[in-house]
Order: structure tokens, then C-alpha cells, then sequence
């Protein structure tokens, strides 16, 4: 392999992220100075992962940096590496673009707060932690960079410690993402014994052989430690209070980014070290779980009453959808899964933004306070409402492009194994991004349609500066959603393919021949980077069709302008509209507009609300009974 | 827990007064021979920063805060932290990677020079640990002495680094 100036780069991008911490922490009261500091921080790795773009995705090179020039030893990687493949630079990109759009953001944002250099240095802390998970080798270094990223997190969330909330929410954050930490940990230590080397390739190439029952131990440890980072089913009642605390630009981090690494962690657990994803047992496991994180949270998210924590249930819902995906073990289901991560990263920050500035102008996020804010806050209305698009998945924005993949994935599956089971899957798939859509309704309607609430209003638009962070996921969004092929072409098909072919990862960092001696005939055939579709997608089309139908309701809606007939029910709540009084102040809430569906639902949505208790010890024991229920599964189905 | 021993005990002060160097002395030492003896940099900066609490045992808050300035211990450890990362950066300054021992031929297996940039390494974490564990118990201490119905004396230094906001 030839010396490049461009293998350094992953390791400056990890180590300028630190550093950028602790000169912040230097820089004391100068706030210029750290702006500064924090903004290079944040934009050095961005260059410099973009500028891998061209040898890892494009020529297909999988950069192996051995830290201190410690190579492998007669065939065992001694040494802790730095391998990134084109797996790690999509997570990694992704990182950078969503850590730098809310650094820029937050910049205005917590100009209230008090204590902004510690924030900064937890920032930067968060996302050098992140960075490392992404772009490193090794599996304990992994744990390490979870544990300091992690911590980070916590310390994120109680940032506003006058608020008892966030310190609450921060409380359990810490105490159930610790079950996971330790999960992750025991995990790491079983595979050290077992194989004798913590290298991600080396582990790929000696581990899949031996499945015996101490491995399966570990893959449940590690499985569930990752999956408590993403924030699935029953891990996600925390995400829900942290981001209901948290400031919002660290909610983008917390949603976008942390759990983006628990995706990342089980893919490489489940692909590469265990390579243990062919298993129809460990299918259904992911898939079911994705289904049930899917479904469970839209359905609390409709019940929600806070801005923010109605999108952290999104956020665990659409993790959910890039569970299933990548749990279908198809390349079809693998580029949904990825694209839809890159997809939800964008979409789900760009509406931590807009709720951020929701919050920001108006000083609550509480839904039934909040209503026609459009009028004051016109562009936080057109940023937000393109975020609602593209997290429901209406056709020229991103979200409709990676659902799509989802729904063709899953069904395609269904067609290949016969299991109409994943046709259902298909259809709680669809019911899901129409439940939330149904949601994001609701909080376009209370939030920015309407008549203004009382309270609102000297709202007006947040500064450029955070202007400028909502526009460039705007921006992205966008244009994912416009130009797919673009991106499936560059960023998703060599990801993809390196999911298929581990032998490539792991000849790159171990020496050509390594793979095929240790896993023989296990090597997957190479996949020619063609994704096969039902249906095909161009957007330009499916715009037209949009914008004709909606001259046709417009058209419809003029000609029944002349005999519009306006009733009422006489109902309680508006008997006084009836009672010759003037009407002050109707604002529709967002309790109300569902009324009728929750009032069917009653009996599901009150038995899930009772189930969310709050209490940490609750939480917990769902950690621990989740734990517990995989490590029984892993055992009875994968031996 | 009641605490209501006589912090001023001369008996207590003078102990502190002789482990106090003492222990700055083994955690110095340990931070030194990190290289080839057990311990380093971590455990050296521990010991070396348990001297804040002997300070603490011997003169009480007002001592501790006269002694050491707690902005500047936090200043401090970041420099640390740089510092590690710089001599890691020589690696790719000399044309390896990071990381890489770029002295290391220097002195004889046994010296106390003998690691190269192994050692300078080493030391920053030490001075790292040193100052963040110090600074921490400086915040234990800060916490105690500010807790209702101990005593209050107004040389506490705030942990804020800078005024609190317009609002909330």
C-alpha cells in the first residue's frame, strides 16, 4: 500500500475534535475567541473526511493506520488501528455534517445560559467521542470512545441544571445507559479471550468459525450494549426525557449522532465480527425489534404534548425503521437502512432546530401554549415544515426516497423467503410513516397554524446565525431527496458493498490471503454494486404529479367558495362562541385534532402511558429484562 | 453523618504538614519512573493530587482555597491534555504515525531516559491526572464547605468561569 499523506486523516479529524475541547476550556471567558476554536474544531474534520470521499468511496482504498507504527506481528494485529472502510466514512461523514450544522447553531442558541465554555467542551467531547466509535479498529478502543461519549452526553443534558428536569432526565440517562456501557464491556471481554486480539478485522476473520456458547454470550452483550446506544424498544423511554431536557442543538447530537453509533456498533457486530446476520434467528431478532421501536413510539410520539419530546419518540421510531432494514440482511435492505440513517440524521436535526428556535422565541415547547407562529416566524415555519416532509416521507424530499427502499426491501424479502410475515412488516412500515405524518399535522397545526396564542407574540425569527444552521440540513435535505442516484452512487453502494465483502476489510488491515485462509469458503461473493429495484423512483415526475394535484384541491376548494356552509356542533367547550359572547381565542390544539382516533385507541394509548412510568428503577428493569430476554433468545435460537 | 471534629486540630495539621510532601514526592516519583516501573502517569497524578486533601485535613477550606487556584487547575489540566496530544502529533511530524516513539534510541533499557517521546507521553497524562483529580476533589471540597450549616467563609472561588445569562 502507498504512503499517503491522507492517511493521517482520520486520526487528525478524531484528535482536532479533542483538542478543540481543551483549548476551549483555555480560552476562559474570551467568547470570540472559543467561537472561533469551536467553529475550526468542528470544520477541520468535516474537510478532511470530504476529502476522503474521493480515495475510500470513489477507488474503493480502505485506509489501516496502525497507531505508532505497531503493524501486525506474525499474523496477530498487536497494534491499535484506525481502519476506515466505506462503512466508517459514511457514519463518520455523517457525524461531521450534523456536528458542525448545530456547533454553528449553537452558537447564538445558548447565548441565555450560563456556563457556555463547559458546554463547548462537552460538545466537542461528544462529537470527538462519536468520531472515534466511527473511524476506529479496535473493539476496547470502541468501548472507550462509547464510555466518553456517553459521559458527555449525560453531562449535555443536565446541561440547564436550573431546570430539575434535565437533571432528572440526565439521572437516568446515566444509570440506564450504564447497563448498556457494562453490556458492551463484558462483551469486549469475552471476545478478548476468546480470540486473543481486540482488531475489528482480525476478530472478523477468526470469530465467525467458532460460534461456540461463550461467543453467543458475547454477541448478545454486544448486541444489546449497541442496541441501548441506539435507543431501541425498550432502552427508548430515556431518549424521550433526555430530549425533552436537553438544549436542542445537543438534542440533534444525541439523535442524530449517538444513536447513529449504536446503528454503526451493530452492524459491525452483527455483519463483521460474528457474521452472524445469514441466521434467520438473529433476522427476526433485529427485525421484530425494529418493528416494535417503529410502532411502539410513533404511537406514544401522537400522545406527546411537548415539542421536543414528540421528536425524540420520532427519532426512536425511525431508528426503528433503519433496524428492520439492516435486519433484513439483503443489499437492498442494507442501502435502505444506510440511507435512511443519513436521511434521519438530517431531517430529525432540522427539526431540533426549528423546535430549538420555537423555544428560543417563545420560551416553551409545550404544544397547547405555542400556535400561529407562521405569521412571526416565517422562515423557522418553511425550514420546519420542509423537516415534517421529509420525516413523513412526502415524495420530492429525502425521507420518501429511503422509506421506499424500506418498503421494496422488506416486500422483496417477503417474495424471496415466502414469509408473509414480512409482508406485515411491510405494512407496519407504511402504518408507521402514515402515523407520522398524522403527528407532524398536529404539530404544524399547533405550532405555526392558527390563530397566535396568547404569549406569542414578540416571537419573531432566530438570528442568522442559527438561520444558517437550520438551512444547511434544509439544504441537505433537499437535495437527498432531489438527487438519490447521486447519492447512492457515491456514498451508499460502496458502504454497501463493504457490508457484503468483509474479506476486503479484513485482507486490507491483516494482509492479502488473511480472510480466505481463516474463513475459507465463508467468503461472500462480490457484489457488482448494482442494487436490483421493483419500482423505480424519479423525483422531477413525482413533483409534477404533486403539483397537479394540488392545483386540482385548489381548484376543487374554489368552486365550493360560493355556497360554503359553516356549522358547529353546539358542544360545551364552545358554547360559548353560541352564547352571544365574542369569540377571543379558538386555537385548535393539538390534543384535540386526533381526537377521534385516540378516543378508539384509548384503551392501547392509556395502558402505554401507564406504562411509561418516569421512574428510573422502571426503566431499568426493562434494560435488564430486555438484556435477559435477548441472551435467552441468542441461546435457545443461534446454537 | 455528623462532622464535628476540630478541623484546627495541631495534631492533624502537623501530619498533613509531613505527608503532605511525602506524598507529592511517591507521585512524583511514580509519574518519573512511569516508564519502567509499575504505575505512571495516572496513578502517580492520583497520589501526587490526594496532597489537596491532606491540605484540606490540615487547614480546612480557607487553606485549600488560598493554596491553589482553582480556574488555573482547570486551565491547566487542558494543557495537559494538549500536551499528550502533541507529542503524539510528532510521530506525524517525523514522518511516521501518530504516536510513534520518535527518540527512541535515546539512553540505555533501564534509565530513566530511556523512552523517548514514551516518557514526555507519560508525564503529560501525569500532569493531566495531577491537575483533573485535583481540581475534582477541589470541587468535593468546594460542595462540602458550601453545604447549610457548615461553616461559610466568602474565599470560595466560583466554578463558573464566567456571569450567568440575561434570562434564565
Amino acid at each position: 500500500m502507498t504512503y499517503d499523506v491522507y492517511m493521517h486523516f482520520p486520526v487528525i479529524a478524531i484528535m482536532t475534535l479533542f483538542v478543540g475541547a481543551f483549548c476551549v476550556t483555555l480560552a476562559g471567558k474570551r467568547e470570540k475567541l472559543r467561537n472561533v476554536i469551536a467553529c475550526i474544531s468542528v470544520l477541520v474534520p468535516l474537510t478532511l473526511l470530504s476529502l476522503l470521499i474521493k480515495p475510500v468511496m470513489m477507488d474503493g482504498q480502505i485506509i489501516v493506520y496502525w497507531m505508532g507504527n505497531w503493524e501486525p506481528v506474525e499474523g496477530y494485529a498487536i497494534g491499535i488501528a484506525i481502519e476506515v472502510d466505506p462503512l466508517s466514512l459514511f457514519f463518520g461523514l455523517l457525524v461531521a455534517i450534523a456536528v458542525t450544522a448545530s456547533c454553528i447553531y449553537s452558537f447564538q442558541y445558548i447565548k441565555q445560559d450560563d456556563a457556555r465554555g463547559s458546554y463547548f467542551t462537552l460538545y466537542l467531547m461528544l462529537s470527538g467521542g462519536v468520531m472515534g466509535i466511527v473511524l476506529s479498529g479496535d473493539l476496547f478502543n470502541i468501548y472507550v470512545m462509547l464510555e466518553v461519549m456517553t459521559f458527555a452526553a449525560v453531562g449535555l443534558t443536565a446541561f440547564r441544571t436550573w431546570n430539575p428536569n434535565a437533571r432528572e432526565a440526565a439521572f437516568k440517562y446515566l444509570v440506564v445507559g450504564s447497563v448498556g456501557s457494562t453490556c458492551s464491556l463484558l462483551g469486549t471481554a469475552l471476545v478478548y479471550a476468546q480470540c486473543h486480539t481486540l482488531n475489528l478485522a482480525q476478530i472478523s476473520a477468526i470469530l465467525p468459525g467458532n460460534l461456540n456458547p461463550t461467543m453467543v454470550l458475547a454477541f448478545a452483550l454486544l448486541f444489546t450494549g449497541f442496541g441501548c446506544k441506539s435507543f431501541m424498544f425498550p432502552f427508548h423511554p430515556i431518549a424521550a426525557d433526555a430530549h425533552g431536557a436537553a438544549p436542542s442543538s445537543v438534542s440533534v447530537l444525541i439523535s442524530g449522532v449517538f444513536t447513529k453509533t449504536g446503528v454503526y456498533g451493530i452492524i459491525r457486530v452483527c455483519y463483521f465480527l460474528f457474521r452472524s446476520m445469514g441466521m434467520t434467528s438473529v433476522q427476526t431478532m433485529l427485525v421484530f425489534i425494529g418493528c416494535i421501536s417503529m410502532f411502539v413510539c410513533v404511537t406514544m410520539a401522537l400522545n406527546q404534548h411537548d415539542f421536543k419530546r414528540l421528536l425524540a419518540f420520532h427519532s426512536i421510531s425511525q431508528i426503528g425503521y433503519i433496524l428492520t432494514s439492516l435486519g433484513l440482511c439483503t443489499a437492498l435492505g442494507v442501502a435502505g437502512g444506510l440511507y435512511h440513517a443519513i436521511n434521519h440524521t438530517l431531517f430529525k436535526g432540522l427539526l431540533f432546530l426549528t423546535a430549538g428556535s420555537v423555544l428560543y422565541a417563545t420560551g416553551t415547547t409545550y404544544l397547547e401554549n405555542l400556535g400561529g407562529l407562521a405569521r412571526k416566524m416565517p422562515k423557522t415555519t418553511i425550514l420546519f415544515l420542509i423537516g415534517a416532509f421529509s420525516i413523513s416521507g412526502i415524495p420530492p424530499f429525502n425521507g420518501f426516497y429511503s422509506k421506499w427502499l424500506i418498503y421494496q426491501a422488506t416486500y422483496e424479502k417477503a417474495a424471496e423467503t415466502g414469509n408473509i410475515a414480512f409482508a406485515l412488516v411491510t405494512v407496519i412500515c407504511v402504518v408507521t410513516s402514515v402515523l407520522t405524518l398524522a403527528s407532524f399535522i398536529k404539530v404544524g397545526h399547533s405550532v405555526f397554524f392558527g390563530q397566535l396564542a396568547p404569549g406569542c407574540e414578540k416571537a419573531k425569527d432566530p438570528p442568522a446565525g442559527m438561520q444558517l444552521g437550520m438551512g444547511i440540513l434544509a439544504a441537505l435535505c433537499v437535495f437527498t431527496g432531489l438527487f438519490p442516484n447521486v447519492m447512492m452512487k457515491y456514498i451508499i453502494t460502496p458502504a454497501v458493498n463493504v457490508v457484503y465483502n468483509t474479506s476486503l476489510y479484513i485482507d486490507s488491515a491483516m494482509g492479502q490471503g488473511y480472510a480466505a485462509e481463516h474463513l475459507g469458503d465463508a467468503v461472500m461473493p462480490l457484489m457488482n454494486g448494482q442494487l436490483p429495484l421493483i419500482g423505480s423512483w424519479s423525483p422531477i415526475s413525482w413533483l409534477v404529479l404533486f403539483v397537479v394535484v394540488l392545483a386540482a384541491v385548489f381548484l376543487v376548494s374554489l368552486t365550493g367558495r360560493g355556497n360554503r356552509v359553516t356549522t358547529c356542533e353546539p358542544d360545551s367547550k364552545h358554547a360559548v362562541f353560541f352564547g352571544g359572547e365574542a369569540a377571543e381565542y379558538s386555537h385548535i390544539s393539538g390534543g384535540d385534532l386526533f381526537w377521534g382516533f385516540k378516543h378508539t385507541m384509548r384503551r392501547y394509548l392509556g395502558f402505554m402511558s401507564r406504562v411509561h412510568t418516569g421512574v428510573t428503577n422502571d426503566y431499568v428493569l426493562w434494560a435488564v429484562t430486555a438484556t435477559a430476554v435477548i441472551l435467552t433468545y441468542c441461546f435457545v435460537f443461534m446454537l | 453523618m455528623k462532622k464535628n471534629w476540630k478541623r484546627d486540630d495541631l495534631i492533624v495539621r502537623s501530619l498533613a504538614d509531613s505527608y503532605l510532601p511525602i506524598a507529592l514526592v511517591l507521585g512524583f516519583y511514580v509519574i518519573l519512573h512511569g516508564n519502567i516501573s509499575p504505575g505512571g502517569g495516572f496513578q502517580g497524578g492520583v497520589l501526587a493530587a490526594s496532597g489537596v486533601l491532606l491540605l484540606y485535613l490540615g487547614y480546612g477550606f480557607r487553606g485549600v482555597a488560598t493554596a491553589l487556584n482553582m480556574e488555573r487547575l482547570h486551565k491547566l489540566e487542558a494543557v495537559g491534555a494538549i500536551a499528550y496530544v502533541l507529542f503524539a502529533m510528532l510521530g506525524i511530524f517525523c514522518g511516521y504515525n501518530f504516536c510513534r516513539n520518535v527518540l527512541f534510541d535515546s539512553g540505555n533499557i533501564g534509565d530513566l531516559w530511556s523512552s523517548g517521546t514514551i516518557a514526555l507521553m507519560n508525564y503529560s497524562v501525569g500532569f493531566k491526572v495531577l491537575t483533573g483529580v485535583g481540581f475534582l476533589l477541589l470541587l468535593v471540597i468546594y460542595l462540602l464547605a458550601t453545604e447549610p450549616g457548615h461553616e461559610h467563609d466568602n474565599t470560595i472561588p466560583t466554578t463558573e468561569d464566567e456571569e450567568g445569562g440575561e434570562s434564565e
